[in-house]
């Protein structure tokens, strides 16, 4: 039981971080990124880069994977995003666009990083074992830490700061933000970017866990829209609830359900498709129209 | 008018390709070798070892001077198709093959492709060499695949009866991904393991092919404490993962796989912890690798900047193909004459060390020779290596 | 449609023109043979396609074709197999099991809207792929293989369509039959959006609640339309496992319904023969760049982000004279081809 709540915790928070950045986006643009996965393994092989291959210390890879998806997402959303939903009639076609990275992206990350699975050398050694009734490596244990401050850190950014607050106006209303004298084109730049910075971040901390490979993008993503949808679309603390419900699910799923093997994820699944069915807005979003 | 342009474009095309094809007259004619397979997306390791172990033999043959086959000198080309593992693109690249005058064909890498490529394969005259385990690709009626590597349903009884009698392994455990190739190997696996007098005690574990944590996927196989844990069809990327978890969960028996696997990816991934884990090798381990074998890794490594140990087991594949067309010429444009060379033909395997042989084989499994002889090399990872811990012959 | 303008009938004339003979002579011509499968492809694909632009003439993202399909083509070859049933009429049961498996799944998702039901609807063709996976009947991860060619379809001792079997270029006749259908649904598609029932879709799709509120059973219309939208993924994917002769849990997956919703997308939203031009330009462009080798999903993708960015409403907002649209899709077809020598 002591097991399946950590590995609950531990998914829960590495899942509601991906989540994060895509809720973000979709709040502040309504744009579905289908490259958010993308964006992810690429920090995390910028990350492999730097800590794993040029030895720099862990923190300073992780930066630098941060800087450079925030930077890489910045460009995105002003010379892609910006005037493709400027001159399209719907909000949709920003769905083949961002589609159109992703695989632009993956080509990309094929290209310079090859096909190879990565991984790096472990942060901290050693593996936390409570008598067997719990068992978590540390670096494990470390990362979940890091993923929760980084969470609350973003909250934090999000409710204090003067850019958190125009972001928070601009998800609210777009237009009643513009007319209170925000800068609508630079904070979706922002947010875009900080939505970036938060999969980078992310695939920069998780690379020292699971490793990367390119094909990990494609996945991430669709597990991202899942969580984003079980919280509600559009809203940060739902990004949360969802991130981490989907973690319990599958930590709890797999434990349960081991021995029907190969329907757990099925069940899962369907399950997902009934709480939606039964409440169409998510936990925590606004019905959509 | 963009008619026009068209047209004039094409008339320039065929002009050029005109020219480009008598000043390749001049020097050898071109032997086009196809691959159809998966080299892009989560999948595409397994193609791209394939496509670059076959791109790096034929540089190297033309680099020396090219091929004989009967009285002609050939250059090889290598002409490759990504599927992006879908079977729909598959039978395009096939037709693909086909459109290009293609008659040897290397892949697909998964089962749904080479099934779906069969009725093209056929009817257009393609013999294709997959590395896909179905049973009804290779018995008859199906007549054009020849089983690229050695299957699961070969290599796993021999790594489980080597376990049972020389380390005393009984009780074993499947996990999977849920997927169609590695469930049928699974499947495969646990009849073995049935077969051998072995228990099972775990074997409907599966994971997604996108598991990031692989903690909550092992810990109800751990509980039943096996002392064999097997992967089965376990990709690349995953292994690593899966061995680090099964581990630091505190698991002590054996870990193996049938599938062939990387040991850079694994001591980047899992370190120390992979030490003891086995997989099925081609002949690129120290004690069995030939001059060659050594050759053609020097020379994959200049050309891609960086080996991959699964080419140990894809290097064959051309081989086989060109040394059977140098046994019957008219197997060149006559896929025929290449089935009626394959039950005789017999080649030294210039990858391994000994008198090893190039021949084909299946006969047990599918009732005619529809697969090629590699070596079984079942490896052990150890400190950044393989090692091979002992080689079998499959029939 | 009272008022079908002869510039009309003659680009429905040129396109027919274009996809029975002048293709066959081209590729005849040019020896080309390989266009056969890739062009059949995208005529099933563009079925599939439509039926994806169909819900979306509702205001429902739908990112769950590739289940459809998939049903389709394992209820096909279930029956073809298991049952020893013809082809022929398998195909039309493929289209409605999977219209009727619609209306179960759509009574509750149907109410989601958005994201919501683009996500749930991706979500669904995971379900069905592992389903399929675990059942029994679709022999699991073994997938069903060895699927015999259509066989001979006659009435009253007239043969319609010749045993495949027996024909010499099989890949011509699945071509026809491909383009048949295609011509079939996208007629048929024409005739929907400009029919009541179309006109009643698009004012659903700007506002469901003035629809309702004019008396329009929005609930029932939904379900029709998302009925015959997996229909054609029915159709396009039992045709796909004819010719594969062969299905797998992975025949359809994720990325094809991904990619249903590109080719629609990219084709243009607001008009019906988007979906086909949309398959066209993403699924032959794709076979095209083939010469690029590693380059090709780089440039591929490029060219995708490029058409987004000066063509953000569609290939077909290229604004066209009214009424030579199926006009334009067979000149893309042509230029497409020309553009391959």
């Amino acid at each position: 039981m002591e097991q399946i709540l950590a590995n609950g915790v531990y998914l829960g928070s590495q899942y509601a971080m991906i989540a994060l950045g895509l809720t973000l986006i979709f709040a502040l643009m309504n744009v579905l990124n289908f490259a958010h996965g993308q964006m992810y393994v690429l920090g995390g092989f910028v990350t492999y880069t730097f800590y794993g291959q040029l030895g720099l210390p862990f923190v300073v890879a992780l930066l630098i994977s941060c800087v450079t998806l925030a930077i890489l997402g910045a460009l995105i959303e002003k010379f892609l995003f910006a005037p493709v939903i400027k001159r399209s009639a719907r909000d949709e076609s920003t769905m083949l666009l961002a589609a159109g990275i992703a695989f632009l992206l993956d080509a990309i990350i094929l290209l310079v990083f090859g096909e190879k699975q990565r991984g790096v050398p472990k942060i901290v050694n050693g593996v936390f074992n409570w008598d067997f009734r719990l068992i978590m490596p540390y670096d494990r244990i470390l990362i979940c830490v890091l993923a929760i401050l980084s969470i609350v850190g973003f909250i934090a950014f999000m409710q204090y700061s003067k850019t958190g607050r125009a972001l928070r106006a601009l998800a609210q209303d777009r237009v009643a933000a513009q007319l209170m004298g925000v800068n609508v084109d630079r904070y979706s730049m922002i947010g875009f970017a900080l939505g970036a910075m938060l999969a980078g971040l992310v695939g920069g901390l998780l690379v020292t866990i699971t490793g990367i490979n390119l094909g990990m993008g494609g996945p991430t993503s669709i597990k991202a829209f899942m969580m984003v949808m079980i919280g509600g679309a559009g809203v940060i603390s739902g990004a949360i609830a969802g991130g981490i419900i989907l973690g319990f699910l599958e930590a709890i799923g797999l434990a349960v359900l081991s021995q029907y093997g190969d329907i757990t994820y099925l069940l899962i699944f369907i399950s997902l498709m009934i709480f939606l069915a039964i409440r169409p807005q998510g936990l925590m979003g606004k019905p959509w129209g | 008018m963009k008619r026009r342009t068209a047209m004039k474009s094409a008339v320039a095309a065929i002009a050029l390709s005109a020219i480009g094809a008598s000043a390749a007259w001049a020097e050898n004619p071109t032997l086009k070798i196809g691959f159809v397979g998966v080299t892009s997306g989560p999948a595409a390791a397994w193609g791209i070892s394939n496509q670059r172990s076959m791109e790096t033999r034929a540089a190297w043959i033309n680099e020396t001077g090219g091929y004989t086959i009967g009285d002609t000198t050939y250059d090889i080309e290598i002409v490759s198709f990504d599927d992006q593992k879908d079977p729909k693109r598959a039978i395009a690249g096939m037709e693909k093959m086909a459109q290009e005058g293609i008659h040897y064909v290397v892949g697909p890498n998964v089962d749904d492709g080479a099934a779906a490529v069969r009725p093209v394969a056929e009817a257009n005259g393609i013999m294709y060499f997959p590395y896909a385990f179905p049973k009804e690709l290779y018995t008859a009626p199906a007549s054009n695949a020849v089983l690229g590597m050695v299957a699961n349903y070969q290599s796993g009884p021999a790594i489980y009866k080597y376990l049972r009698d020389e380390k005393g392994v009984k009780t074993v455990a499947f996990v999977a991904a849920n997927e169609s190739d590695p469930l049928s190997q699974r499947d495969g696996g646990i009849e073995a393991a049935n077969a051998l007098g072995l228990e099972v005690v775990s074997d409907n574990v599966t994971y997604q092919v996108d598991t990031t944590d692989f903690t909550p996927v092992l810990t109800p196989v751990m509980r039943t404490m096996p002392d064999l844990l097997v992967l089965s069809g376990v990709s690349p990327a995953n292994a690593p993962q899966l061995i680090r978890s099964a581990r630091e969960l505190g698991f002590q028996g054996f870990i193996s796989t049938e599938t062939a696997q990387d040991a850079q990816v694994l001591r980047e991934g899992a370190g120390d912890l992979a030490n003891g884990f086995i997989s099925v090798g081609g002949a690129s381990t120290p004690e069995l690798a030939s001059d060659a074998m050594k050759e053609f890794v020097d020379r994959y490594t200049k050309m891609f900047g960086e080996y991959n140990d699964e080419s140990n087991t894809k290097v064959y594949a051309l081989e086989y193909i060109l040394e059977t067309l140098k046994a019957n010429p008219a197997g060149i444009d006559d896929v025929k004459a290449f089935q009626a060379t394959m039950d005789a033909f017999e080649a030294p395997n210039p990858y391994m060390k000994g008198d090893a042989k190039l021949r084909y084989v299946g006969s047990t499994s599918f009732g005619q020779k529809r697969q090629v002889a590699v070596p079984l090399v079942v490896n052990v990872y150890q400190d950044g290596a393989f090692e091979t811990l002992f080689v079998a012959e499959v029939d | 449609m009272k008022n079908i303008t002869s510039k009309q009938i003659a680009g429905v004339a040129i396109f027919l023109f274009a996809i029975y003979v002048a293709v066959p002579v081209l590729i005849g011509v040019t020896g080309r043979w390989d266009f056969y499968f890739t062009l059949t492809s995208v005529a099933l694909l563009s079925i599939a396609a439509a039926g994806v632009w169909l819900t979306f003439y509702i205001g429902r993202i739908n990112i769950g074709q590739g289940a459809f399909a998939l049903i389709g083509a394992y209820v096909s070859a279930i029956l073809v197999t298991k049952v020893g049933m013809n082809f022929w009429i398998t195909l039309p049961l493929a289209g409605l099991f999977a219209a009727l498996f619609a209306v179960l799944i759509g009574l509750p998702i149907l109410r989601l809207r958005g994201v919501y039901f683009a996500m749930i609807t991706l979500v669904l063709t995971e379900v069905v792929k592992l389903t399929a996976l675990a059942l029994p009947v679709t022999n699991g991860a073994k997938g069903i293989v060895s699927i015999p060619l259509p066989q001979e379809l006659s009435i009253f001792g007239i043969t319609l369509i010749p045993d495949f079997a027996t024909l010499s270029n099989v890949k011509l006749a699945f071509y026809y039959v491909a383009c048949t259908l295609m011509v079939i649904c996208f007629a048929a598609m024409y005739r929907l959006v400009n029919s009541r029932l179309g006109h009643l879709c698009r004012s659903m799709q700007q506002n469901e609640e003035l629809a309702s509120s004019i008396g329009v059973n929005i609930a029932s219309l939904r379900i029709i339309v998302f009925a015959i939208s997996s229909f054609l993924g029915g159709i396009g994917g039992a045709m796909f496992g004819s010719i594969a002769q062969s299905v797998y849990p992975s025949t359809f997956q994720v990325a094809d319904s991904v990619n249903f919703m590109l080719y629609t997308f990219l084709g243009g939203l607001g008009y019906v023969f988007g979906p086909m031009l949309g398959t066209l330009t993403l699924y032959f462009g794709w076979n095209l760049l083939f010469e690029f080798g590693k380059y090709q999903l780089l440039i591929y993708s490029s060219i995708m982000i490029l058409l987004m960015l000066f063509l953000p409403n569609g290939l077909l907002s290229l604004r066209l004279p009214k009424g030579k649209k199926p006009n334009a899709a067979a000149e893309a077809g042509k230029k497409a081809e020309g553009a391959s020598k």
